[in-house]
């Protein structure tokens, strides 16, 4: 069976600490825009955490929630983007194809999510900070949309590896930058189609949500829900 | 216009892209013959180690063929080398675990930096005007050698000073032998977010002077007092393992968390309950929580053993610590106080930890003490999902401080004419108070081994500048963050970029060049030789299973990223701790009376600059901050209530005044701050920091009143207070255009 | 110009003029970006995907390209009929994604001995002497909007022979593009091959 990559995001061990914002940049050769074009809110960042405040003083709780492209099953970036650069691939990703992007933005004005990022200026680098872009991953140009693949040039190296081994991909295997980075391990990468797989198993939590469910969007993205602490439970 | 101006402008429009569009080699820089055998496209993984805060974590560095300008023997051309790509964490390094926090992520620009420091410099023009002149690496090193040289070698002080982070491994045997040499040296090892606080309280309470190893993946319920464990405290990527398994990784169990603080920070942010807690008064209520255990009979007084024993009134159960008689000063409610001790002592194991503001008041001394007394009250002290320690030397305390430095170089108590600078940017961390701009310009010669020009740096008169980390040979002993010996070591992952030296390479060379009994004692030709000695030892001592003799043990020990023991070999916890600490209960004193002064002032360490060191990073500049969302700034938090009694909006330029300065910046209203306190990120406003961070913000810092912690050497960075006034429009840049509310819609529980 | 008697070519003049004032417009936009850059700092280089000049973006739309002007006339007919291998020299290539082309190091563990009378190579020992590698210049590659990332070693391993896409290299001396190396060149095999032909295979 194809493999359906999805994510879960365990928001009672996410600290809020960016590591996979950070990892993320590295990773993927995203360009840092500049303090003049972040006001404008073009900083690029796939990956972000939201913070959430509820309450007045002192009792004001806070809550993380790292937001990325939610691979959705029923995109609605999908069918408006007028070259199909923004599609769905057979393993369950929505592909950005920077070539077939002709810039017209739709897929942002459509992602509720708002994790898409559009390169309004050709990037630049000052050397020689280019010395560290990945040469495994395209440096998008001007008026192309870009977003998170889920590092899915890890995941064609690793199913290229398998193919040369002759043996099936196995779970974990495939970590994202942001995965891979995460210190409380609050990110979980899997094959949804893989009832064994740890993302399948959590997926199935009775913490789990979906954000903006209610859109029909149908995320890949599992968010298992901050727990609360019982006395009675943890005795 | 015509076709002529048509062109040049066309021709105008577009940057330099890479040299390679061409496809003629007569319009290309000459390319060098590679030095090293790659192959382009496929990746190799080198062992490295983070030197960014002091936790000490394993790296894994992806290299990659890639093509850089370099210079060799005066020509500029590109060179086909081992560029390192991405960094990871080293999934067997016992501390880490192959995880690694946003600022090791962001290393990697340290050495890409355009602005890092090419070659040795020295100053031309007077000091302070920033005008250097490059020269040769002979030169510089002549010019240094013959100021040491010149120092005398009498029965009075030397003249030497160094100011560095506090050392560990073979770096600290090359500084601490160079230091001895000379009499009487003033050699300040020293960070702003330092924990000489914590490591004296250890010390008196439980006879290790490290900061604590949290075993929190066994704990049932952590009690923070301050402590940013899972942000920027002690071992933040460690402790965030342990936390998120202590929260999700145990079927059926999920520890409770609570924070005590003025101010949520990243860590407060993930806590169950959030407390506020009066500045400085963190002691008395860990104290609270103790007399109520102990009234209840929850747990034996005898329990916390010595480190009970340090605080005044223990073996009469604390009378003066009921919860009703401190409830109105910790502004704790004395119901609180009862349940959570209740809480904290029927669910075990329970870990009590101090740090940050709490440890940084003038009483944060016994602050940290009566923590301390807390956690061995409740049974976690050497015990799983308790406090342990690592089994690493502990750290001997200084007595000399960079205040202290700059006091007597002031009075002329202290003849210092040759300083030397490694790891450090004093003129960044010390207040304005200390004057110690002012004893720098009375020391005659200062050289720095910095890789960038900072407010320090451009103060020095020789620029030696060091490699970058990833360009290194390291070694390191963590201090905390496990339990397992560790010796970390790590061969440079790649070549160096520019024509930079490694500085302990420098002074062995310095050394070696001044001869006699220096020379002598420091008799390696390179550092990596003194870290093969260091390994060399560690095999005798240690044995190994897999080497058979100390060169495969070497060998191995740097493919793997260093060397630890299967085992946990947790320091024991000793009934016998030094003496005479100051276990009384001592209220915390703040600079600037309330009526002039109505804030506490709050400055905190950034999840991204750290403690300013990490500003030049653009990577770090454009992350939003992670709770106020704040890119390529900083800003003055202050309560929502606050703000409208002083009519403040969001964005408005504030005047903060001190009792010793004061600084601009925005206002950020923020809910999870008391409206008593506000609180501002350190990280910004270098006067010279590369680029990305030279004259951008404020620096709390500068304002803060020169008021030490009782007890110790330190500084107490959170004692002073502050008034504000509306100065003006700013517009902070914030990520998230507005710190948003949870809706109805957005609640998911 | 008298109003209402713009020729044709006045407008094109004048069009073309506005989209290189908007261009220029857009350059100093992206230089402000790099803010507390002292004029010296703003002068050394940045690294970008932008071309350098339009007529340059302009040949890449078209797929222009310029025939590269290599250093040494290298001759791949000598070397193959002499029996060696094309993985011999292009290391690498079943292994990752990318072929390497020997350093200066490598042809003279040969060619300090081997036909060192012709010009040809006593220039090839002239680098080496300099310390210099050879400056061999790019044939193969995708244009850059392509956003592509090719990876050799799923077609080598897959049996895909060189000469599929580089050309017989027996009848070539320096290396040419004799394939034309299009998209649908890609696809047509790919699909021959029942290989995957979803997008995001190849471009990422």
């Amino acid at each position: 069976m194809a493999h359906h990559w999805g994510m879960v995001i365990d928001l009672d061990r996410c600290t809020g600490c960016e590591a996979c914002v950070v990892a993320c940049r590295a990773e993927n050769n995203i360009q840092t825009v500049g303090e003049d074009q972040a006001a404008r809110s073009r900083a690029k960042h796939w990956i972000r955490v939201e913070r959430y405040y509820e309450g007045e003083f002192p009792d004001v709780k806070v809550k993380f929630q790292p937001v990325l492209c939610q691979q959705c099953d029923a995109a609605p970036c999908e069918p408006v983007c007028p070259t199909f650069a923004s599609y769905h691939t057979a393993e369950g990703l929505n592909g950005q194809i920077y070539n077939r992007c002709i810039g017209t933005r739709y897929c942002a004005n459509a992602c509720p999510y708002n994790v898409r990022f559009f390169n309004f200026y050709n990037p630049v680098w000052d050397k020689p900070l280019h010395l560290q872009l990945n040469p495994d991953v395209s440096v998008r140009s001007v008026g192309v949309m870009e977003k998170c693949t889920f590092c899915v040039q890890r995941i064609k190296a690793a199913e290229v590896q398998a193919e040369a081994e002759k043996r099936p991909l196995k779970d974990g295997e495939i970590r994202p930058a942001c995965v891979q980075s995460c210190p409380p391990t609050a990110l979980v990468f899997g094959d949804l189609n893989d009832p064994e797989s740890e993302a399948s198993g959590l997926a199935n939590s009775r913490r789990s949500t979906k954000l903006l469910e209610e859109l029909g969007t149908r995320p890949k993205v599992t968010y298992l829900q901050r727990d609360s602490w019982h006395a009675s439970e943890n005795a | 216009m015509d076709r002529r101006d048509f062109l040049k402008i066309s021709g105008l429009a577009g940057a330099t892209a890479a040299l390679e569009g061409c496809g003629n080699p007569d319009h290309q820089l000459i390319r060098f013959i590679p030095e090293e055998d790659l192959i382009p496209g496929i990746a190799t993984s080198k062992p490295s180690i983070c030197t960014l805060c002091p936790a000490g974590c394993g790296l894994i560095v992806r290299v990659m063929q890639g093509e850089a300008e370099v210079t060799r023997d005066g020509r500029l051309g590109l060179l086909k080398m081992g560029l390192a790509k991405k960094l990871e964490g080293n999934p067997a390094h016992p501390i880490n675990q192959g995880k690694l926090c946003p600022r090791g992520q962001a290393g990697l620009q340290v050495t890409y930096h355009p602005d890092r420091l090419k070659g040795p410099l020295g100053r031309v023009g007077p000091r302070g005007q920033g005008q250097f002149g490059e020269m040769t690496w002979d030169t510089a090193l002549r010019q240094l050698v013959s100021q040491l040289s010149d120092l005398q070698l009498s029965n009075q002080e030397s003249g030497l000073a160094l100011i560095t982070p506090p050392l560990r491994g073979q770096k600290k045997t090359i500084f601490d032998a160079f230091a001895n040499h000379y009499k009487k040296p003033l050699f300040v090892e020293s960070a702003f977010f330092g924990d000489e606080v914590i490591r004296a309280a250890n010390a008196a309470s439980f006879g290790q002077a490290l900061p604590p190893t949290l075993d929190l993946a066994q704990s049932n319920y952590v009690l923070s007092f301050g402590a940013d464990f899972l942000g920027t405290w002690n071992s933040p990527v460690a402790q965030a393992i342990g936390y998120g398994h202590m929260r999700t990784g145990r079927p059926g169990q999920r520890a409770k968390f609570v924070q005590f603080e003025q101010r949520i920070s990243q860590t407060g942010a993930s806590a169950d309950e959030w407390i506020f807690v009066q500045p400085g008064t963190e002691g008395l209520l860990a104290l609270a929580l103790a007399h109520v255990i102990m009234a209840e009979k929850l747990r034996p007084a005898a329990a916390a053993g010595h480190a009970g024993s340090l605080i005044d009134g223990w073996s009469q159960a604390l009378p003066d610590y009921a919860p009703e008689e401190i409830a109105e000063r910790t502004s704790v409610k004395a119901e609180t106080i009862s349940r959570l001790a209740r809480e904290a002592a029927a669910h075990g194991p329970a870990v009590a930890v101090a740090g940050n503001a709490a440890t940084a008041q003038t009483n944060g001394l016994f602050n940290a003490l009566a923590v301390n007394a807390l956690s061995a009250l409740l049974g976690s002290v050497g015990q799983p999902g308790g406090i342990t320690f690592s089994p690493a030397p502990a750290i001997k305390e200084s007595s000399l401080s960079l205040e202290i430095l700059a006091s007597q170089l002031n009075s002329g108590a202290a003849p210092v004419k040759v300083l030397l600078l490694y790891g450090a940017n004093p003129v960044f961390t010390a207040p304005l108070a200390w004057g110690l701009r002012a004893a720098l310009d009375k020391v005659p010669f200062i050289a720095s081994f910095s890789n960038f020009m900072d407010e320090t740096t451009a103060l020095a008169d020789l620029i030696l500048p060091d490699h970058s980390p990833l360009e290194s040979w390291l070694d390191d002993l963590p201090v905390s963050g496990s339990t397992r010996t560790i010796v970390s070591v790590a061969p440079p992952a790649m070549k160096p970029l520019h024509d930079t030296r490694a500085t302990p390479d420098v002074l062995l060379d310095v050394a070696h060049q001044l001869g006699g009994d220096l020379a002598k004692a420091l008799p390696w030709r390179t550092y990596d030789e003194a870290i093969q000695t260091s390994f060399a030892a560690l095999y005798k001592e240690k044995g190994s299973k897999t080497a058979k003799d100390a060169d495969q043990f070497w060998t191995k020990a740097q493919e793997q990223g260093g060397w630890w023991s299967a085992e946990s070999n947790a320091a024991p916890v000793s009934a016998r701790g030094a003496p005479g600490a100051a276990g009384k209960a001592a209220a915390p004193h703040f600079d600037g009376e309330a009526n002039d002064y109505p804030f506490h002032f709050v400055p905190f360490a950034s999840q991204l600059f750290f403690d300013g060191s990490l500003a030049n990073l653009p990577w770090m500049q454009e992350v939003p901050d992670p709770l106020t969302t704040v890119m390529w700034g900083t800003w003055v938090e202050l309560n929502p209530r606050a703000a409208q009694k002083l009519s403040i909006q969001q964005g408005d330029l504030l005047e903060v005044s001190s009792p010793h300065g004061k600084l601009r910046a925005p206002a950020l209203i923020n809910p999870g701050i008391s409206p008593d306190v506000v609180a501002m990120p350190v990280g910004q406003g270098h006067e010279h920091f590369t680029r990305y961070a030279s004259r951008r913000g404020a620096n709390p810092v500068s304002i803060l009143s020169p008021l030490s912690i009782e007890g110790t050497h330190s500084f107490a960075w959170a004692a002073t207070r502050v008034k504000l006034s509306v100065a003006g429009r700013g517009k902070p840049t914030l990520f998230g255009a507005s710190l948003r509310e949870a809706s109805a819609e957005l609640e998911h529980r | 110009m008298k109003l209402g008697s713009l020729d044709r070519y006045s407008y094109l003049v004048a069009t073309l003029g506005c989209i290189t004032l908007a261009l220029a417009a857009a350059r100093a936009r992206l230089s402000a970006q790099r803010t507390n850059a002292s004029p010296q700092q703003a002068a050394a280089e940045v690294f970008t995907p932008a071309h350098p000049t339009v007529y340059e973006a302009v040949r890449e739309f078209l797929g222009v390209r310029s025939n590269p002007v290599q250093p040494i006339a290298y001759t791949h007919k000598v070397h193959l009929a002499n029996g060696m291998q094309c993985t011999q020299c292009h290391v690498g290539v079943d292994e990752g994604p990318d072929a390497r082309i020997p350093s200066v190091n490598f042809c003279m563990t040969c060619h300090q001995v081997i036909a060192t009378d012709k010009p040809e190579i006593k220039r090839l020992a002239g680098y080496k002497a300099r310390g210099e590698d050879v400056p061999w210049q790019r044939v193969y590659n995708f244009e850059p909007s392509a956003h592509l990332k090719f990876n050799h070693a799923p077609h080598i391993r897959a049996g895909v022979d060189c000469s599929v896409c580089h050309g017989d290299m027996k009848q070539q001396t320096v290396a040419e593009r004799k394939v034309d190396l299009t998209m649908g060149f890609c696809i047509n095999c790919h699909q021959q091959k029942s290989v995957s032909v979803d997008c995001v295979t190849c471009h990422f």
